[in-house]
């Protein structure tokens, strides 16, 4: 049933674009942001998960097994795991520009409000 | 902007049909790939079964997720640690307070003219922007305020302006904060656990902001100067870089192991896993230190104010940059 | 040297300007000139390992490295991998001298900002020049992703660096959303393709589509096609770079257009042409259509800006539309000119940025309406600039003739008339667009600027350096396309080859050359025409620069960051229809 969490991430990754378009508060665009980001760890560690499986790590393995055995039992996939780390790592860089590029844009517009925030168009 | 109200609580929407329509349109695109991937039963990949491998007899770890993140893919994580370079730098180029210049900057005179084209309001702005001009001149004034409520007698009015909290907090945080520290160490030290450097690092940034809510900015003001930081930053990327490139010297490839592996489940484990990580601690703990201070201390003091222009003096705010 | 430790050493044309970044804050702390001398070093070591390299390389060699000596096992590789062809090695070999030619002219031509603002900069310059030549030589999607975020954190903060302008935050928000979103697509597809085929070698993850290519890997193709569009600039992805390019500092804008976009195009090259197997899809036909509509678009909107850097912002997005029109003609004379015309739009384009970013900081003067009569008060950088625009307008002897007239052959030779009518039309607009620049310049004054300053000897050196530059592969075509330009545009579709060096420590692909007439009959007659319809075209822009048709045209250009990202969503199902659609149906 991970499909569930398939569907789950889409659906998450969706709402955070319908408010990345729809929205015109600027930090309520950054939070869409934050929601698609979100929904890519969720996707990416479902697509880890393997029935039945353990977690990818070798000390104090369940059941009295070896680690040795284990590394070639059933256990969720490293690598995939590996990438969300790295993505959960640029998703705090790129929420902590985006503030700081927000406060810096409420001091001279004094407004969040995208649509006021075009100076440049055409 | 004079001429337009001040928004209304009412949430403007833009276009929220076209929006509805596109985002439906993702979410089937989406789905239809989803629903043909296989579904959790299928056998692992053969590199995530090779990264399970090579973690336990050839790397003598017992952590395969940090073998991947520091080891066989280590060079993803260098170029990570570059990204969070890039975004630390990048946060105290946007959250700097000016610096002087010499001489005639034409970005400066275009600048000017878009701003007032952008807030076209003569004088000191909005209200908005006083109040937040006259708490940032509180705060500065804070250091002749009492240096906790427990100094204040009882039942003063107004808000609080002591610069610390009250002695329970105080007294819980000087019980936590080194325990949390000690954690932090564990993660980034026993490498054969689930940790490293970024969750260390992590840690660090928490014990630190813990310090500075409960006993006030002047207790960690010392550790923050960004002269004593920034550099510890750096070279904690220096260090990140000299360790691919001793690779590269005694083992002929970048980022190549060079240490003697250590007996499985011991600190020494994992041979360059653990510096790589350490020297990943370093930069993150530092990294996210600097950025969220230059968030806190963030100035108002790229607006053109006139009256600051007329009189020269230094806008309020924006001290605590140049500390 | 042998082909082994000629491989081990290619990863440190990525590590010497990281290396550079770290210590350049560091430097400045010591004097300017030390950051001076570390930010135009590190470039310059880069470009000289791959300059080592090149002989080998442009021989028809793929040199292979695994980092960490991670080999691959049973073809299935976990490490990181980096391989070199003709093709990745241009851009790099670009982008490491470029990047060194514009950080000298940053440094010197902003030598009064502060210290510390000055070293964060060239950090993240540096940053950036470091992730797009990372994202050349590697071999492997997920780090092609990490570059890609490498070089988008690092652009973020050098759009917003001139705080003291609203319209630098209004960019860099812009950029933030659009790169964002981007990099979530690149994300998800690189997620789609692991699942589906264990794979993130480019040649293991080529030997796998092509026993079985899925509904999902279609869907992830149009999904990076999307992801790499968006930082290519290519119409409808382009909402981010008119705004980024106006109120960047100039050698910025110049790193932008010159050599991040190409990371956008050289990456959509490398999947279209080496990972993904070529049957069964309409991406060529997609490819021909965004760069139809970039090509004429970015010209369109060029013609009708006031603003200097916003007007040569929109002719990349038209350069970078003529690339993909060059990429979809597939063949071999098509291919030649796509990688002749990125190495001559990085020149070309590198100079007339530097050459607006000196004038907007000497004047402070940003519309073309105030800087009539700059040629009599700065014939130097005049100079420099109208040698750029010549060099696009396609007049011989510069670079520009050459790929345009390969491209125009290309599309002439695969006998499809509507995108060659298309193409040329676009390029009488560009002419008439950078023809009215440089007309503003040659007019009388009018209002006195506020300020006008001599060129530094490091702005004149770059100067010099790039127009120089445009002379010379102008001038040794036959040279250049022997050498440099064929191996790099037959390396491209070798995906076979490609796959079994790159899983193999290294190997050979297809070399040959291109068939290339200097004296072309066609282009010598359709060249004065150009110049003759540009004309008109120029006094009918300014005629009726005000009129209803223009502002609605212009209209479409909101300003909204919510209607950019729309824009991009609109792309993004375009391009996942062309390229998964299809097979779906049938």
């Amino acid at each position: 049933m991970i499909v569930v969490n398939y569907l789950a991430a889409v659906a998450l990754f969706c709402l955070g674009l319908y408010t990345v378009l729809t929205r015109r508060n600027l930090l309520k665009i950054v939070m869409g942001m934050s929601l698609m980001e979100a929904s890519t760890y969720l996707f990416l560690l479902s697509l880890a998960y393997r029935k039945g499986s353990t977690a990818p790590v070798l000390v104090s393995p369940p059941d009295g097994q070896s680690p040795a055995r284990l590394a070639n039992g059933n256990v969720a996939d490293p690598v995939l795991q590996n990438f969300c780390l790295t993505a959960i790592v640029i998703g705090v860089a790129v929420t902590g520009v985006f503030l700081a590029v927000v406060v810096r844009i409420a001091q001279h517009y004094r407004t969040l409000d995208a649509d006021r925030v075009r100076d440049m168009r055409g | 902007m004079s001429g337009i109200p001040e928004p209304s609580e009412e949430e403007p929407r833009h276009h929220a049909t076209v929006g509805l329509l596109l985002s439906a349109g993702v979410a089937a695109a989406l789905i239809v790939a989803v629903l043909t991937l296989p579904r959790a039963d299928n056998p692992l990949p053969a590199i995530a079964r090779r990264a399970m491998t090579v973690a336990l007899p050839e790397w003598k770890t017992t952590e395969p997720v940090s073998e991947v993140v520091y080891g066989t893919r280590g060079f993803d994580t260098f170029g990570e640690t570059f990204l969070l370079l890039a975004a630390v730098v990048g946060m105290g180029l946007i959250t700097r307070a000016r610096e002087p210049r010499r001489g005639f900057i034409g970005e400066q005179v275009a600048g000017r003219r878009e701003q007032h084209r952008t807030d076209p309001t003569p004088g000191r702005g909005s209200a908005d922007q006083r109040q937040a001009q006259r708490a940032e001149a509180g705060e500065e004034g804070r250091r002749s305020g009492p240096a906790s409520p427990d100094d204040e007698p009882l039942g003063s009015p107004g808000p609080e302006r002591a610069e610390a909290m009250t002695v329970v907090v105080r007294a819980a945080v000087r019980t936590v904060a080194p325990l949390l520290t000690m954690a932090g160490l564990y993660l980034v030290a026993w490498g054969y656990t689930p940790g490293g450097g970024f969750p260390a690092g992590a840690v660090a940034l928490g014990v630190v902001l813990l310090v500075y809510v409960s006993l006030g900015y002047r207790r960690v003001e010392p550790w923050l100067r960004p002269g004593v930081i920034e550099p510890i930053e750096l070279a904690g990327a220096v260090a990140i870089v000299l360790l691919g490139v001793l690779g590269l010297g005694l083992e002929g490839s970048f980022s190549a192991n060079f240490l003697p592996l250590g007996p499985v489940q011991t600190i020494r484990s994992g041979g360059v896993l653990q510096v790589f990580s350490v020297s990943e601690l370093i930069e993150v703990a530092t990294g996210l230190v600097l950025a969220v201070f230059g968030l806190l201390g963030m100035g108002h003091d790229w607006e053109p104010d006139e009256s600051r222009d007329a009189s020269g003096a230094p806008a309020p705010g924006g001290s605590r940059d140049r500390r | 040297m042998s082909h082994q430790s000629l491989s081990s050493l290619l990863p440190l044309p990525v590590v010497f300007p990281l290396a550079g970044a770290a210590l350049a804050p560091l430097a400045v702390r010591l004097s300017r000139h030390a950051l001076t001398i570390v930010s135009v070093l590190a470039p310059l070591a880069s470009a000289a390992v791959l300059v080592a390299a090149a002989p080998t390389v442009y021989r028809g060699r793929v040199l292979t490295e695994y980092l960490g000596n991670w080999k691959p096992v049973n073809g299935q590789v976990l490490g990181v991998t980096f391989g070199v062809d003709a093709w990745g090695l241009t851009f790099a070999l670009v982008t490491a001298s470029i990047g060194a030619i514009l950080l000298m002219f940053m440094l010197s031509s902003h030598a009064q900002l502060g210290r510390r603002e000055l070293g964060a900069s060239a950090c993240l310059f540096l940053l950036l020049d470091a992730a797009v030549i990372g994202g050349a030589l590697t071999a492997d999607l997920f780090n092609i992703f990490v570059w890609f975020e490498v070089a988008a954190l690092a652009s973020y903060a050098l759009t917003a660096f001139f705080l003291e302008r609203p319209p630098a935050l209004e960019a860099a928000f812009k950029l933030l959303v659009l790169t964002n979103v981007a990099s979530f697509l690149i994300f998800i597809a690189t997620a789609l393709l692991y699942s589906e085929h264990g794979a993130l070698n480019l040649g293991q993850l080529h030997n796998a589509l092509v026993a079985h290519t899925g509904t999902a890997d279609l869907i992830a193709l149009g999904l990076l096609i999307a992801g790499f569009a968006t930082k290519a600039g290519l119409v409808p992805f382009h909402g981010w770079l008119p705004d980024a390019h106006t109120a960047a500092p100039g050698p910025v804008s110049a790193l932008f257009s010159g050599l991040m976009v190409n990371f956008g195009i050289a990456t959509i090259g490398r999947l279209v042409f080496t990972v993904y197997p070529r049957t069964g899809t309409h991406v060529l036909g997609l490819l021909m259509v965004l760069g139809l509509v970039s090509a004429l678009g970015g010209a369109i909107f060029a013609l009708l800006q006031d603003d200097l850097k916003r007007l040569l912002a929109y002719d990349t997005i038209s350069q970078m539309g003529v690339l993909a029109v060059g990429l979809a003609t597939a063949s071999r004379t098509g291919l030649a000119g796509t990688t002749y015309h990125l190495v001559n739009h990085a020149l070309f384009k590198s100079l007339m940025f530097l050459c607006a970013g000196a004038i907007v900081h000497a004047t402070g003067a940003t519309n073309l309406s105030d800087l009539h009569g700059l040629a009599r008060r700065m014939p130097w950088l005049v100079g420099a600039f109208t040698v750029g625009a010549a060099a696009i307008a396609g007049i011989p002897p510069l670079n520009g003739y050459v790929s345009l007239g390969l491209i125009h052959d290309a599309l002439h030779q695969s006998g499809q008339p509507v995108p060659y009518v298309l193409m040329l039309l676009a390029q009488i607009v560009t002419v008439a667009a950078l023809g009215k620049v440089v007309l503003a310049f040659l007019r009388p004054q009018r209002n006195p600027y506020a300020r006008d300053e001599r060129l530094r000897s490091g702005m004149l050196a770059a100067l010099l350096l790039l127009a120089g530059s445009c002379l010379t592969i102008g001038i040794f075509p036959e040279w250049v396309l022997d050498n440099l330009v064929a191996p790099a545009s037959m390396a491209l579709p070798d995906a076979s080859g490609y796959a079994h060096a790159v899983l193999s420590g290294g190997g050979r692909v297809a070399a040959g050359s291109v068939p290339y007439r200097y004296v072309n009959l066609r282009e010598l007659i359709l060249l004065p025409i150009t110049l003759a319809l540009a004309g008109p075209l120029i006094w009918v822009a300014r005629r009726y620069r005000d009129s209803d048709v223009v502002t609605r045209i212009r209209s479409v250009q909101t300003g909204s960051v919510n209607d950019y990202a729309g824009y991009l969503v609109i792309g993004l199902l375009v391009t996942v229809a062309s390229t998964a659609l299809t097979p779906l149906l049938r």
